[in-house]
């Protein structure tokens, strides 16, 4: 978690110890997204456990089934998520700092790298169907689908998210840094939920 | 604040005496009767809807989506008298969602938005009740009232009353994002925001019902992990959260327009103050 006086310089003696005190204190956004930043790792957390049951039943088939999704993919994927979410961290720092105009630039590449995240996620199900691994395939492909396609659904209610940060950053009357922050949340949630899709789908083997 | 709402703030002095002389007091005397009969009668309605389809008719959990024309037949032979009871009640209650319905999109009326919000949910909550509980207990007691039908036709019941149960979900979905939008957006904090980024997480789980369509069995059928279990978990937490929330929104209405204000401390509450709260 982010904390403003991180970056302060050094304190000493009783100041110190108010600044930490408020440092501890601090949540980047509205604290209500960080409950839902909860709750949705809570029921992800149990579709994995899902997941990882029937994968230790059925430990073979699902070897072979996972066999036939590309790693590459999944890494150029988490790549792509991870610098949206570089970008995202860059707009929290610049809207800190007041400089919109960069704030804006970064919040466009963190919708330009979901973006390519999504396209790339479309080709990589379009591909997996042509090889004959649909939803009804098999258990591993269900779970496949399944999981990606939710996460999807995150990432596109994530677009509208980032277009309420955009158009709270394109005009000097709104510019709240509380909704800025609260998107941004909301974004690393994407970014981290993914990276435990891929570790369990791409790389746990 | 109008004078009205001047009024309805005035302390309450409830006079001493047995239980049942102060609730009819308050039945009489208390400005916010309407709006706590709403909200015993949600409470009611989900205690005879969970002694209805869990206890009676066993249709929660879901029955088995694998099983054959004779398995359907001899679950609804199974469970006839069940089925009978269970949803005879529910015919008799269904109606109790109404003032539900109406105390949440009262509660939106209540915010700094546009009244459309209300009615949307209003509309949709109403005809969401359809497809969403009503058929399976009209299709369910068709099936349990001649037990002795081909069983071919018992499975097709079977799973028409099933399917438009647990399938249909989705129709709820966009009346939780109508009430998530409207929390997000008023300013007169009659919700916490964080209860509107549930009913987001409320609203997806809705989603991951619809393979429940494709799949006979696994966790993504009728009665899967995923597409019921975690689904009814998500649902149940959700239903305690907003009953809780519609109360204590009742217990902070000051019939005015602007902030909703809050409930004052435990600690320091007063004899005046606890029957104002009370009321």
């Amino acid at each position: 978690m982010t904390t403003r006086a991180g970056a302060d310089a050094p304190l000493h003696g009783l100041d110190k110890v108010a600044t930490k005190a408020q440092a501890t204190k601090f949540i980047p956004g509205q604290p209500d997204m960080w409950a839902f930043v909860l709750f949705e790792t809570l029921i992800f957390t149990s579709y994995f456990v899902v997941y990882l049951l029937f994968r230790t039943q059925h430990r073979e088939p699902y070897l072979q089934a996972q066999a036939d999704l590309d790693l590459r993919v999944g890494i150029f994927n988490t790549i792509a998520l991870l610098l949206s979410s570089w970008a995202v961290a860059r707009c929290v720092q610049a809207a800190r700092n007041g400089a919109y105009r960069s704030a804006l630039t970064n919040a466009f590449l963190t919708i330009l790298f979901g973006f390519v995240f999504f396209v790339s996620k479309v080709l990589e199900w379009v591909k997996e169907i042509r090889m004959g691994n649909g939803f009804t395939t098999n258990e591993f492909f269900q779970h496949y689908f399944f999981l990606t396609s939710i996460h999807c659904l995150h990432l596109l209610i994530g677009f509208i998210v980032m277009g309420v940060v955009v158009y709270q950053l394109w005009h000097p009357k709104r510019r709240s840094q509380e909704l800025v922050e609260t998107g941004a949340t909301y974004w690393h949630t994407v970014d981290f939920l993914w990276v435990l899709i891929f570790a369990l789908l791409y790389v746990v083997r | 604040m109008s004078a009205a709402s001047a009024e309805a703030l005035a302390p309450l002095e409830q006079p001493p005496g047995s239980l049942i002389s102060r609730f009819i007091w308050h039945c009489r005397n208390n400005p916010k009767r309407e709006l706590w009969f709403a909200w015993g009668t949600t409470v009611v309605f989900y205690n005879f809807f969970t002694i209805s389809f869990f206890v009676l008719s066993r249709t929660q959990p879901p029955a088995n989506p694998a099983l054959d024309a004779q398995g359907a037949a001899h679950w609804f032979e199974k469970n006839h008298y069940g089925i009978l009871l269970g949803f005879a009640i529910m015919f008799l209650v269904t109606g109790m969602t109404a003032p539900q319905n109406a105390l949440i999109a009262y509660s939106m009326r209540r915010m700094s938005i546009s009244p459309t919000f209300g009615y949307s949910y209003l509309v949709l909550y109403s005809l969401s009740a359809v497809p969403g509980m009503l058929l399976l207990c009209i299709v369910l007691t068709v099936g349990a009232m001649r037990p002795e039908r081909d069983p071919q036709i018992q499975q097709w019941l079977f799973d028409l009353g099933f399917l438009s149960y647990v399938g249909t979900m989705g129709v709820f979905l966009i009346g939780s994002i109508v009430w998530m939008l409207a929390i997000l957006i008023d300013k007169n904090r009659v919700f916490p925001k964080w209860f509107g980024y549930l009913n987001l997480c409320n609203a997806l789980t809705e989603v991951v019902v619809s393979p429940a369509w494709i799949f006979h069995s696994g966790v993504f059928a009728w009665n899967g992990v995923i597409a019921w279990w975690i689904d009814m978990v998500v649902f149940g937490i959700y239903t305690g959260v907003f009953l809780t929330l519609l109360r204590n929104m009742i217990r902070r209405e000051d019939f005015g327009t602007g902030v909703l204000p809050d409930l004052p401390p435990k600690q320091t509450l007063e004899t005046p103050q606890l029957a104002k709260a009370a009321s």
